[in-house]
């Protein structure tokens, strides 16, 4: 009883935080905004969690499948579509097309799946800028109609800030599920040594290929809610850039764990904005950020705060021969 | 009907032959051994069977089904486990959720019960919620082969179990795999004979690749070519 509670509680106290910020800030449109666009990245940060914190998969294609998707649903509810079911099968069909895509990667480990999947990611992006018709090229989609609300109307200003924070709260519900699991259980086995987990039965290819596609569906609502929210998108909405800042806030907040990644989508995702006179210098502060991450805070500021890590000992200590 | 049952096995790596017509058979509830020096192709031999390595001809039936082209998981799943040469626990968990890796595949996982009496057995009880990586190395490998004895293998290949231990440990290892296979069928590659006198009911000798000898213990020891080729050369 006391471990479920303490399973949940967070939850209760994430969500309390994720309703209750753009409540407080709806007296001023620029600020709930940002607040709406965090939500969006604490679900984004969620799903990439799954791959880099629980699979060891580092997906630099992220961006692209949410691309995908929404490029996907404007185009369906342009041609008459109701926004939610364009929004469900776009989710579906971008992560298919993700899990498609990425078929060859998946049996890569380490460095060369992330290799193979910016490979991917810069061929999605070529794709949104190539095919015109779709996509509207560089210039991008403007004016994105609100989804539409039943009874009529449109979802717009508070009531879409309270849709994102639920999806965010649903995102980390589904992650501590699938963290306690048997297939969490096997994307841990994976992440840990991927041909041991083999030896022990567990059908490798097979698990990273489902991890995939669930955390594709949470870049894929994402990228769905994300383009009406916003109201315009572009190639560059969806860019290589955007998959690392989303890799950031899970390596930053600490991977592997359910709050870090939420934690450094909350403290990483307003930055822009706030920097916004500050234009130039953005990239040069996550430039610093990622350095001073992969340097400093190996484990995130959720593995920082939990003290020294459980460091493996030298285990391979080269075995002397018996005799 | 053998349990494992090898014709002719050959691997090649580019020209380099590491296995050449390789035949191996081993019974159930026979304690097979496998020795030869460095490089004579055992533990390529042992990848070949777990699915790791696929072979350039040859046939490899286990428990009547052929296990050519099939993954490691699979091979596993069927009843055949291996553990390796340098230990391999996932090092950053605890025993406990090491042992509950392996049983999450596990096709006919001994129950909570039976799980608890081998743990116990492989004198592990204090040791399962300390990550994997600061136990010994001793502790390490009675981990291995509790991860691999919860899943109930038909065959348990060892690939050199007392590597790197010392030699107290070794004897104490030695105790341990002479009562595992009154209870499981094990295979045990062995880089010297001290291990394999006292477990083997039978032992194949491997030479560059080729199997020069297989029998008892006893006559592999008088077999004149094993003692020139192998015996005599390497201090064993």
């Amino acid at each position: 009883m006391t471990s479920t509670l303490n399973r949940w509680l967070p939850h209760a106290v994430f969500a309390v935080l994720a309703f209750g910020a753009p409540l407080l800030l709806s007296d001023n449109r620029y600020f709930a905004f940002i607040a709406g666009i965090t939500l969006i990245s604490v679900l984004w940060a969620t799903g990439m969690n799954l791959l880099y914190g629980y699979t060891g998969l580092m997906p630099m294609m992220f961006a692209g499948i949410a691309g995908i998707s929404a490029y996907m649903t404007i185009g369906l509810a342009a041609i008459g579509w109701s926004f939610w079911g364009a929004m469900l099968v776009s989710s579906l069909a971008a992560s298919l097309i993700g899990v498609i895509l990425g078929l060859p990667s998946l049996r890569l480990r380490g460095f060369y799946f992330t290799l193979c999947s910016l490979v991917i990611q810069t061929v999605i992006t070529l794709g949104f800028v190539y095919f015109v018709n779709l996509t509207n090229g560089d210039t991008g989609i403007s004016q994105i109609p609100l989804p539409e609300m039943p009874g009529g109307g449109s979802l717009s200003g508070l009531a879409y800030d309270m849709v994102l924070a639920a999806l965010a709260v649903i995102g980390t519900v589904v992650l501590t599920l699938i963290v306690h699991s048997q297939f969490g259980r096997r994307l841990v086995a994976i992440r840990e040594d991927d041909g041991l987990a083999e030896t022990l039965g567990i059908d490798v290819t097979r698990q990273k290929m489902i991890a995939f596609f669930v955390a594709s569906v949470f870049a894929s609502i994402g990228g769905a809610l994300y383009a009406p929210y916003v109201g315009f998108i572009s190639p560059r909405s969806f860019d290589v850039l955007v998959s690392l800042n989303i890799w950031l806030m899970v390596a930053f907040g600490g991977r592997g764990t359910i709050w870090g990644p939420v934690f450094g989508a909350v403290l990483l995702a307003p930055v822009p904005f706030l920097l916004q006179d500050y234009y130039t210098i953005k990239d040069v502060l996550y430039g610093l950020l990622i350095i001073g991450v992969i340097v400093m805070l190996p484990a995130g500021i959720a593995g920082g705060l939990k003290g020294p890590s459980r460091k493996a000992a030298p285990a391979t200590l080269k075995p002397e021969r018996a005799q | 009907m053998s349990l494992l049952e090898t014709k002719q096995i050959t691997m090649r790596f580019g020209g380099v032959v590491a296995l050449r017509n390789v035949d191996v058979h081993q019974d159930a509830n026979e304690t097979l051994g496998m020795i030869g020096p460095n490089g004579s192709g055992k533990t390529t031999f042992v990848n070949v069977i777990t699915g790791h390595l696929r072979p350039a001809a040859g046939s490899l039936m286990f428990d009547g089904n052929s296990l050519i082209g099939r993954r490691p998981f699979a091979i596993a799943g069927a009843g055949l486990t291996r553990t390796f040469q340098s230990v391999r626990v996932f090092g950053q968990l605890t025993g406990r959720e090491n042992v509950a890796a392996a049983l999450v595949d596990a096709q006919r996982p001994l129950d909570a019960e039976g799980v608890a009496e081998t743990t116990h057995w492989l004198g592990l009880d204090s040791r399962l919620d300390v990550p994997a990586g600061n136990l010994t190395l001793f502790e390490q490998r009675r981990l291995e082969l509790l991860m691999r004895l919860v899943q109930r293998p038909k065959l348990l290949m060892l690939d050199e179990p007392v590597g790197g231990l010392s030699s107290a440990e070794v004897r104490a290892m030695i105790a341990l795999l002479a009562e595992l296979k009154t209870r499981n069928t094990i295979f045990i590659i062995e880089h010297t004979m001290k291990v394999i006198r006292e477990l083997a009911d039978r032992v194949v000798v491997l030479l560059a690749g080729e199997k020069i000898a297989d029998g008892p213990p006893a006559d592999i020891l008088a077999d004149k070519r094993v003692v020139e080729n192998y015996l005599g050369s390497v201090d064993a």
